[in-house]
């Protein structure tokens, strides 16, 4: 639309009270139809049907998941605008945490939050003049299995992420080595760890290995979800990751910001991914600094 | 319920598992729909599946979404592949949730919740 001149500006916004009414439960609880005589309600278990079948299918599990539950909440440490800023997470506090959808435990689910987020698209010539630094889109891919999670075989990947990841990088022009940090769409730990697998950053079962040591931490060679994602900082829909991505090439992250004030590379290239349904469609976007 | 799948209940309360196959390529499908996902064709005739299969995947339930299954905790819903094909949608009964594996071998088990209603859930089989 701003290529064809129909506007100048779109806004990309969402807000939600998610916490504090009823609204986003009955939106995920109603919607289910026959599976409800079964007990089969909502997100959680779905993802969990999805994560069982990926623990059966290559190895991976809670013993992966910690990883980005407490890297992630590492990275909300340090966002004042967080939910969970004040709240430290060890593997200990991980693996305490009780079953809501096993295999999911508490802290694999994301948050419900009361809060919203914004953004402004325009042409680069028209960003020129901006108070901030404006942030360009490189690439831009999308692929969506559709299946419902009853038929799917996708629930352990590839999922829509490989080929929206591989569209997105080659509209680019760049290879997953170009990529300095992660945003990335987590409902829940698994939907991180499958949607980087079908990226291409491990092969199936790998992601245990790749995790460990703080790779996506404070600190780590590849940094995911520094706002804390929607596991610990808010639940904002897509806006989650693809805000915090372009607020952190424009620099203007604080504490959390990479680069030198978190021992991270300064951000040229940030890869961010957002999915709906259950695994069922999936975006994923480059960023690149100015 | 809807149209479609009136056909799968009304077998249910016979005890049948009933599904659409399509009359062009041989296709069991769920959840039903006026056409063929494979083939695209309308053609179609209800056959009765045998109600034998393998556990797909599986989840536990720990926090019941809705008061009617707060005495079932936990519980487990999981997606049976029938030999027949199609997947469906049911719970494991008849052995502990942490019993329950991927690839299980089950069986289907009716339970009569209504004059009207019942569901087809399955079971460990040996």
């Amino acid at each position: 639309m701003l290529e064809a001149g129909l506007c100048n500006y779109v806004v990309l916004s969402y807000g939600h009270n998610a916490f504090s009414s009823d609204s986003m439960r009955r939106m995920l609880l109603e919607r289910n139809a026959d599976d409800a005589v079964f007990g089969h309600f909502g997100a959680v278990a779905g993802y969990a049907l999805a994560a069982r079948r990926a623990m059966h299918t290559f190895d991976t599990g809670p013993e992966t998941w910690k990883h980005i539950a407490v890297g992630q909440r590492k990275w909300a440490n340090l966002n004042p605008a967080a939910t969970m800023y004040d709240l430290l997470m060890t593997f200990e506090d991980y693996y305490n945490a009780r079953w809501i959808v096993e295999p999911f435990r508490l802290f694999d689910t994301c948050l419900m939050t009361d809060g919203g987020r914004a953004m402004v698209i325009t042409s680069a010539k028209r960003a020129r003049d901006l108070r901030h630094p404006p942030v360009l889109i490189m690439g831009m891919g999308q692929h969506n299995p559709s299946y419902d999670v009853h038929q799917a075989t996708h629930l352990a990947g590839p999922t829509g992420a490989k080929r929206a990841g591989e569209m997105a990088l080659r509209m680019a022009g760049i290879t997953l080595k170009d990529i300095d940090a992660c945003e990335i769409y987590d409902c829940f730990t698994y939907t991180v760890e499958i949607t980087l697998q079908d990226y291409g950053f491990f092969g199936p079962g790998e992601g245990e290995d790749w995790f460990k040591n703080g790779t996506i931490e404070p600190g780590g060679r590849m940094p995911v979800n520094t706002s804390g994602g929607q596991l610990s900082e808010g639940y904002y829909m897509g806006l989650t990751p693809f805000s915090e991505a372009a607020m952190q090439l424009m620099g203007r992250c604080g504490n959390r910001q990479l680069g030198p004030v978190t021992n991270t590379k300064s951000p040229e290239i940030i890869l961010c991914s957002d999915n709906g349904g259950i695994l069922q469609t999936h975006s994923c976007i480059v960023l690149k600094r100015s | 319920m809807n149209g479609d799948s009136k056909e799968f209940w009304a077998g249910c309360k016979a005890h049948e598992l009933r599904f659409q196959k399509c009359n062009a390529c041989g296709h069991v499908r769920w959840p039903a729909s006026i056409i063929c996902p494979m083939c695209y064709s309308k053609e179609t005739k209800w056959t009765v599946a045998e109600g034998k299969g393998r556990v797909y995947t599986f989840a536990v339930y720990h926090v019941a979404y809705h008061p009617g299954f707060e005495n079932d905790l936990p519980y487990v819903v999981a997606d049976v592949e029938l030999e027949e094909g199609p997947r469906l949608l049911t719970n494991i009964v008849g052995c502990r949730p942490d019993e329950v594996k991927c690839d299980m071998l089950v069986e289907v088990t009716w339970e009569d919740i209504t004059e009207e209603f019942s569901l087809p859930k399955f079971k460990p089989r040996h």
